[in-house]
């Protein structure tokens, strides 16, 4: 039944997409709002609201899943309330998988282009990850930061670097680690008409079932949150973009958001749309918003 | 009278005259069971626990499976070609469908499901 709820409100929300001419995050705002009240009702007790997790045994909802976890905690995904994986996340991070990388991201960034420039020219301040995406309402189009880092690239005539690893990795992680030690936050702001129909746009993409397996990201990160998938925890949707690059010890290296929504794209059976495609970037609009006020924390590790 | 009870009393009448002839085929079970438990194939256990049968770390996106073998065949059939037509917010992919497994494939599943006490 509450299944049913959280779906027909999710498409609610779609249809009633009326956008404000005043201020243009409002309905942004009351969605992200929503997720989080959701997000904690869902954790303040699931032993206790078991309808949240119909087909969860007794045993994992008393052992396994935390109470009493909200949002801010969900920055950390699904470790925030799977206390398994909790414990071998902590012992991982113990020796850190990605420290060496976030040193390489701060050469790359003091690092020369072959016209005597650096990136310090496109980006002077270094405490930058919560600021990104961004809507240009120049060129009428989401700005991720791995665009405005390629952008910078081309700029100075070098090669754009590979959006999922490697490079672009390194550096996101100096950023994001700079940003963290700042104590900056999550600060997506939607501030025209056109803002907002990307927010829209990205939304609509995220609830709308796709590929052969006929999923949403929301069926699993919205509905699915703190249910398995075999024996994997899916994490919220509250708290997704906080925490990346990430290390991945599927992958055995660091990787973008990028490089994550393509392989949940694609194991949503569908030919999974581009990183750098006008659909990803509205997606990762929408996503960032949701997680506003939320503190960055990354670079981290997953399984 | 609701139309998935419909569908599931006129199934009813139709699977009583299929059983006998399923039932007794176990290389048909066995395939589904393969089908149920292979990624590439039906994946099955990504979502669900069965019980009474070893699954290795079954999900819990869809249901335990209990009590099927008493479920008519074709509400079996129809769950796996299109689960919307029971249930239309369904979070269980259309595997008929969609085209991912073919008749063949279906059949063999419910030959397995009817075996789950
Ligand atoms: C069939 C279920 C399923 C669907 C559909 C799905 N995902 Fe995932 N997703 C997972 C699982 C399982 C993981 C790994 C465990 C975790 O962190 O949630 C994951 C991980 C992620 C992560 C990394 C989270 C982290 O903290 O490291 C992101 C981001 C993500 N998914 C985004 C998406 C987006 C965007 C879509 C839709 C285009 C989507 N997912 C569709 C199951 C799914
Ligand atoms: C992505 C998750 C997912 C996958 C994969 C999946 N299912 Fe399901 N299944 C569900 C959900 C959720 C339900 C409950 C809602 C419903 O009945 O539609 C369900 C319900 C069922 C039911 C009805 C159970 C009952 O007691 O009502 C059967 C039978 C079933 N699934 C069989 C299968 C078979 C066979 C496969 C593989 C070919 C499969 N499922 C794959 C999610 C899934």
């Amino acid at each position: 039944m509450l299944l049913k709820v959280v779906k027909i409100s999710a498409l609610v929300a779609i249809s009633a997409c009326t956008l404000n001419a005043g201020s243009f995050d409002t309905q942004a705002e009351k969605d992200r709002q929503a997720l989080v009240k959701y997000m904690e009702a869902k954790f303040s007790n699931p032993e206790k609201n078991k309808s949240f997790f119909p087909y969860s045994t007794e045993d994992e909802l008393k052992r396994v899943i935390k109470k009493g976890v909200k949002a801010a905690d969900l920055a950390k995904g699904s470790y925030a309330y799977d206390s398994i994986g909790r414990e071998q996340y902590d012992d991982i991070n113990e020796m850190p998988p990605y420290e060496d990388a976030i040193d390489e991201g701060e050469v790359l960034y003091g690092k020369k282009f072959a016209n005597g420039k650096t990136f310090k020219e496109c980006f002077p301040k270094t405490d930058i990850a919560g600021d990104y995406p961004y809507f240009d309402n120049k060129k009428k189009e989401v700005v991720t930061l791995t665009q405005a880092i390629n952008d910078c690239l081309v700029a100075n005539g070098e090669k754009k670097w590979n959006i999922k690893k490697g490079n672009m990795a390194k550096l996101e992680a100096y950023f994001s680690h700079q940003s963290k030690e700042a104590g900056k936050k999550v600060a997506i702001k939607i501030d025209s008409k056109e803002a907002a129909q990307a927010y829209e746009n990205g939304k609509k993409a995220y609830y709308t079932q796709r590929g052969y397996l006929k999923l949403s990201c929301a069926t699993c990160h919205v509905q699915g949150t703190g249910k398995r998938v075999r024996k994997e925890y899916m994490s919220p949707l509250l708290g997704h973009t906080t925490h990346f690059p990430v290390f991945r010890l599927k992958w055995g290296n660091l990787g973008t958001l990028e490089r994550r929504l393509e392989g949940c794209n694609k194991d949503e059976g569908e030919n999974p749309h581009k990183g750098s495609s006008k659909w990803a970037k509205e997606v990762l609009y929408f996503m960032s918003y949701m997680s506003n006020g939320l503190g960055i924390d990354g670079p981290d590790i997953r399984k | 009278m609701n139309l998935t009870k419909k569908l599931l009393i006129a199934s009813a009448v139709s699977g009583l005259l299929a059983t006998a002839s399923v039932a007794g085929d176990m290389n048909l079970v066995k395939e589904g069971e393969k089908i149920f438990n292979t990624k590439k194939l039906g994946n099955c256990l990504a979502c669900h626990a069965v019980n009474g049968k070893e699954i290795n770390n079954p999900g819990s996106l869809g249901p335990k499976l209990q009590y099927l073998s008493s479920w008519p065949e074709k509400a079996l059939y129809d769950k796996i070609y299109d689960p919307y037509s029971t249930n239309p917010i369904s979070a269980m992919p259309p595997f008929g469908k969609n085209g991912w497994l073919s008749d063949h494939q279906i059949k063999a599943l419910v030959a397995y499901l009817k075996t789950i006490k």
